[in-house]
């Protein structure tokens, strides 16, 4: 492998086959002094003929133009709703949160780790504070339990000490270390084994997905825009290449004033298209478990072993939905789009909750599976506007604690946009996002005449319906699994999937063949049984 | 709200809650049927398959036919039938039970009755009990998931299935597939021996060329949008686990992925509800009137345990009727039982108590493994003396798929003891 460092950016060449020593050099890279990220140079980067999609011409505009459904992309777009620009949001997948945000844990950390002094530690102690009022504004549930880090031995005690200093000087509000008895008297779901704890009350949990939905439900309320299905390919830049011009997506051209890159997993993708590219992303793999609502009373905070490595993964918690939750581990990949489950993911998750809790076994487990986080080197958010364009704007390497930081990073994401092009503030913007409680959580004396399709987690055909109505319609399966939980239960859409699929066809008016499970390729019927077959009436 | 008071309330209108409705009615209680689906009969609806009522009618029908016939009678006799409704909840209230309901046509209702049935069925073990590794694409489906597409909603969900596990479903389900069109690449079988009945073996795989390969799984799914294919290997036992022999993967093409790995009995609301399980067949601990352990609460067919014969279902829901009756007319306290013990190569037994004042009663059971020219004893043991064989008969062969019934004499009720065995004869 070859290494050539220009204006702070390591690039790194040559045989790249061997991905753990990639990622090893690059890390090591990002630890030399004046190396601030670390790009790689793969000779099999994909290079796409664009020309048609630029030949379907100029089909939009907007002010700003946001690339990228996830949660981080939402939030930007709801942030900026509150300024007095016009903000269009790009998704390549047919719905938002396909990427990295559904396969996220929903942690909203404290922290305590990130290192002092990085922009994660500073926007995750603000973003964390900020989820109150971003709960109360957007009607998404959040509960702020608070978390452990459990420690067994001296080495434990260490790191743990380590921590405490850490989070001390990032200003977690309430740290403290714990004797194992004390952390039981909040905790007793933890293993008489754990010797001592460092607590932080102010950790809490989400589930992401849903937070991505109340930004992008309240950001279209204030006017802006979703294209959905719609991948953004290339970049025109001006004629003297110091700013973008249009975008160039397959649904064809957008005009802009500004652009975000909220890509993710594809961020370097981007900042490549716009000739602006000072990172890659390398995709670090979690799986994570989800177990049988059974085991709702078992854990109330969330429990995570001292950290090791570049990632401490994930540990058992309880999603706001009540499901218990472990993972996810952290395994190096060089497949942005590889999300199998390996017997190494599943077990370094479920030997870690084993150990952590108290008579605790996997026989409950009801589903796995895993997402990739979008690591940078330097393993910092990158968020930034561009040194080289004067309209484009960088989020990227969002990783953990992204989602805990969020509130922090669509505001500093916001504020670079907005003081760049000078937007004012809007005065009609509307922060509330108004939401009805699920059936299940309604009182039965409140409740109507409903059809309930999903029986293990109690979802009636008016909500599946609503959700493939709504603001941000759900065109698939899992769409209407992310909204509504149908299909989310111990049977795992055994019962209702036919039944959802039916609901879907007709509210969508198209045959049950087009219905998918996550969007263009994934068809879960591929034909009728005979050519006058019966119907698939919800 | 709507307000609704019946005798007895039968939760599930498949063929256990159907025949513990008309015997309820039939002696003389007021019933109220609910049931989720638009229409009565439950998974039997989907069984466009023969093999269903030998016992009880001494002939072959399909699911859908035996449905029918239940369905028929229910709708002929007195009982309040409500289907395309939900129970959200059960509980104890001051005058009997209570059940939360909804549906589009009942509209939210509470229901009031003296004795409750629980008849909510199975659902089927997926893809995480078995822990196969890999993506999550288009194309993993449950056996039961497949039926209803094919055989109730008309469409097909691949043209290439692998099969992993060789329960009965999964095997009707390799028959059902190829009549439709579709190319069966194989049924594979973690364990040694088939996990379905051998009638199945033979008319479902054998007749159609269909393989089945035993001590293999599945490990893990390929494709990202729809299956590609799937990684199988072969299994050997080693320390009570079964581990997959290095070496032995092989990559079979495929967009689908079937799966019938076995049935769980649907028993949340028995579980809300505080009814005690039993871990063993995962169905409520009961007595000999299929009674749990909330005196007034009985439980009948798949819900207490999985039969593999829809006669015997049918045949807990009439005992559970009957129990539910006489709980309405008589004793309501803790009764005195005695439980069974599952003795040498049982692996299970249902019920697991029986009522030492009216002890007469079938007894299902399931064997460890498969014996051939084997003999069921039930031996009890009377007065402190040492036991004796009270209930005995010959069977050619007995193999664990396969539900075996014994009946019980009355004499059981006054034993210390009581064990069921099988042996080789």
């Amino acid at each position: 492998m070859n290494v050539e460092t220009i204006d702070g950016i390591a690039h790194i060449s040559g045989d790249v086959s061997d991905w753990k020593s990639v990622v090893d050099l690059g890390h090591k890279l990002c630890k030399t002094p004046g190396v601030e990220n670390v790009v790689i140079d793969r000779a099999d980067a994909r290079v796409r003929d664009i020309g048609r999609f630029r030949a379907m011409g100029d089909v939009d505009e907007a002010d700003v133009v946001v690339i990228g459904g996830g949660i981080s992309g939402c939030g930007i777009a709801r942030e900026l709703c509150a300024y007095d620009c016009g903000v269009l949001l790009l998704e390549k997948n047919s719905d938002i949160s396909e990427g990295t945000t559904k396969a996220n844990n929903g942690m909203i950390h404290s922290g305590y780790d990130s290192k002092h002094g990085s922009l994660k530690a500073r926007l995750n102690v603000e973003g964390n504070a900020l989820y109150d009022r971003w709960s109360r504004e957007l009607g998404f549930a959040f509960n702020r339990t608070g978390s452990f880090v459990c420690g067994f031995d001296a080495e434990d005690e260490k790191i743990i000490g380590e921590n405490f200093e850490n989070g001390s000087k990032n200003g977690v509000p309430g740290i403290e270390m714990l004797d194992g008895d004390r952390a039981r008297e909040i905790e007793p779901a933890i293993s008489p084994d754990v010797a001592f704890a460092l607590w932080t009350p102010s950790a809490g949990y989400v589930e992401p997905h849903e937070v991505a939905l109340a930004l992008m439900e309240n950001a279209i309320r204030n006017c802006a825009r979703l294209r959905l299905g719609c991948e953004v390919v290339g970049f025109d830049l001006s004629s003297d290449g110091e700013s973008i011009e249009r975008v160039i997506t397959t649904q064809g051209c957008v005009r802009c004033a500004h652009v975000v890159n909220a890509a993710g997993l594809y961020a370097d993708d981007i900042a490549e298209y716009a000739k602006d590219r000072f990172y890659s992303i390398h995709p670090r793999r979690g799986v994570l478990v989800i177990f049988d609502r059974l085991k709702r009373s078992v854990l109330r905070t969330y429990l995570g072993l001292a950290p090791k490595n570049y990632t401490k993964g994930g540990g058992p918690m309880m999603t706001p939905q009540g499901t218990m939750l472990w993972g996810p581990s952290a395994e190096e990949t060089p497949d942005k789009e590889d999300l199998s489950v390996d017997e190494e993911g599943l077990g370094f998750v479920v030997d870690k909750g084993v150990k952590l809790l108290k008579d605790m076994d996997s026989s409950d487990m009801i589903t796995y599976f895993a997402g990739n986080r979008a690591s940078t080197f330097n393993e910092d958010f990158v968020i930034c506007n561009s040194r080289r364009l004067d309209n484009f704007t960088h989020v990227a390497g969002i990783q953990s604690p992204g989602v805990a930081s969020l509130p922090a990073i669509a505001g500093m994401a916001c504020g670079l946009v907005v003081e760049r092009r000078g937007y004012g503030r809007n005065k009609n913007f509307d922060p509330i996002r108004a939401v009805r409680p699920a059936f299940r959580d309604t009182d039965f004396g409140e409740i109507g005449a409903e059809n309930v399709v999903c029986r293990c987690e109690t979802v009636t055909e008016r909500e599946i319906a609503e959700a493939i109505r709504g603001v941000v319609p759900a065109t698939s399966l899992d769409a209407v699994k992310r909204r509504t939980r149908a299909g989310m239960g111990r049977c795992q859409g055994g019962f209702c999937g036919s039944r959802v699929l039916g609901i879907l066809a007709r509210e969508l008016g198209c045959d049950p063949t087009e219905i998918t499970v996550k969007g263009e390729g994934s068809n879960l019927l591929v034909s009728r049984t005979r050519p006058i077959g019966g119907a698939c009436d919800a | 709200m709507r307000e609704i008071a019946a005798d007895v309330a039968v939760i599930g209108g498949g063929p256990a809650g159907m025949a513990a409705a008309l015997k309820a009615s039939d002696l003389g209680a007021t019933v109220a049927l609910v049931e989720r689906d638009p229409d009565l009969g439950g998974i039997l609806n989907q069984c466009v398959h023969d093999g269903f009522g030998l016992i009880r009618f001494g002939r072959q029908m399909s699911g859908a036919e035996y449905a029918q016939v239940f369905a028929d009678r229910v709708y002929d006799s007195p009982i309040n039938v409500m289907t395309g409704t939900t129970v959200l909840k059960l509980q104890r209230g001051a005058r009997g039970f209570e059940l939360h309901l909804t549906g589009e046509k009942t509209g939210a209702a509470l229901m009031t009755s003296g004795a409750v049935i629980l008849a909510m069925g199975c659902r089927e073990r997926t893809r995480p009990q078995v822990r196969i590794m890999g993506t999550r694409p288009a194309g993993v489906l449950t056996a039961g998931a497949v039926q209803k597409y094919i055989n109730i909603e008309g469409y097909l969900p691949g043209r290439r299935a692998v099969i992993l596990g060789s329960g009965d479903i999964g095997l009707i389900m390799a028959r059902r597939m190829t009549l439709e069109g579709m190319e069966v690449a194989g049924v594979y079988e973690i364990m040694p021996s088939p996990g379905g009945l051998r009638r199945n073996i033979a008319q479902c795989l054998d007749d159609y060329g269909i393989p089945l390969h035993l001590s293999t799984t599945v490990r893990q799914v390929h494709g990202n949008r729809r299956v590609e294919g799937v990684t199988v290997a072969r299994v050997e036992e080693s320390g009570g686990a079964r581990r997959a022999i290095p070496g032995s993967e092989k990559y079979v093409a495929c967009d689908l992925l079937v799966l019938s790995v076995g049935l769980i009995p649907e028993n949340e609301l028995s579980r809300n509800a505080g009814v005690e399980m039993n871990p063993i067949t995962g169905g409520p601990e009961l007595d000999n009137m299929m009674m749990t352990s909330i005196p007034g609460v009985f439980a009948a067919g798949n819900v207490s345990a999985v039969f593999d014969l829809v006669d015997y279902v049918s045949d807990t829901g009439e005992r559970a009727a009957e129990g539910a009756c006489g709980y309405l007319s008589g004793d309501k306290g803790v009764l005195d039982c005695i439980p069974p013990i599952a003795g040498d190569g049982v692996s299970f037994v249902v019920p697991g108590r029986i009522r030492r004042k009216d002890p007469a009663s079938e007894l299902y059971l399931r064997v460890k493994r498969t014996i051939r020219g084997a003999r069921l004893e039930v031996s009890a043991s009377f007065g402190g003396k040492p036991d004796e064989i009270i209930a005995a008969r010959n069977c050619p062969i007995m193999t664990p798929p396969e539900m075996a019934t014994v009946s019980l004499p009355s004499c059981v009720g006054e034993a210390d003891r009581v064990t069921v065995r099988v042996v080789e004869g």
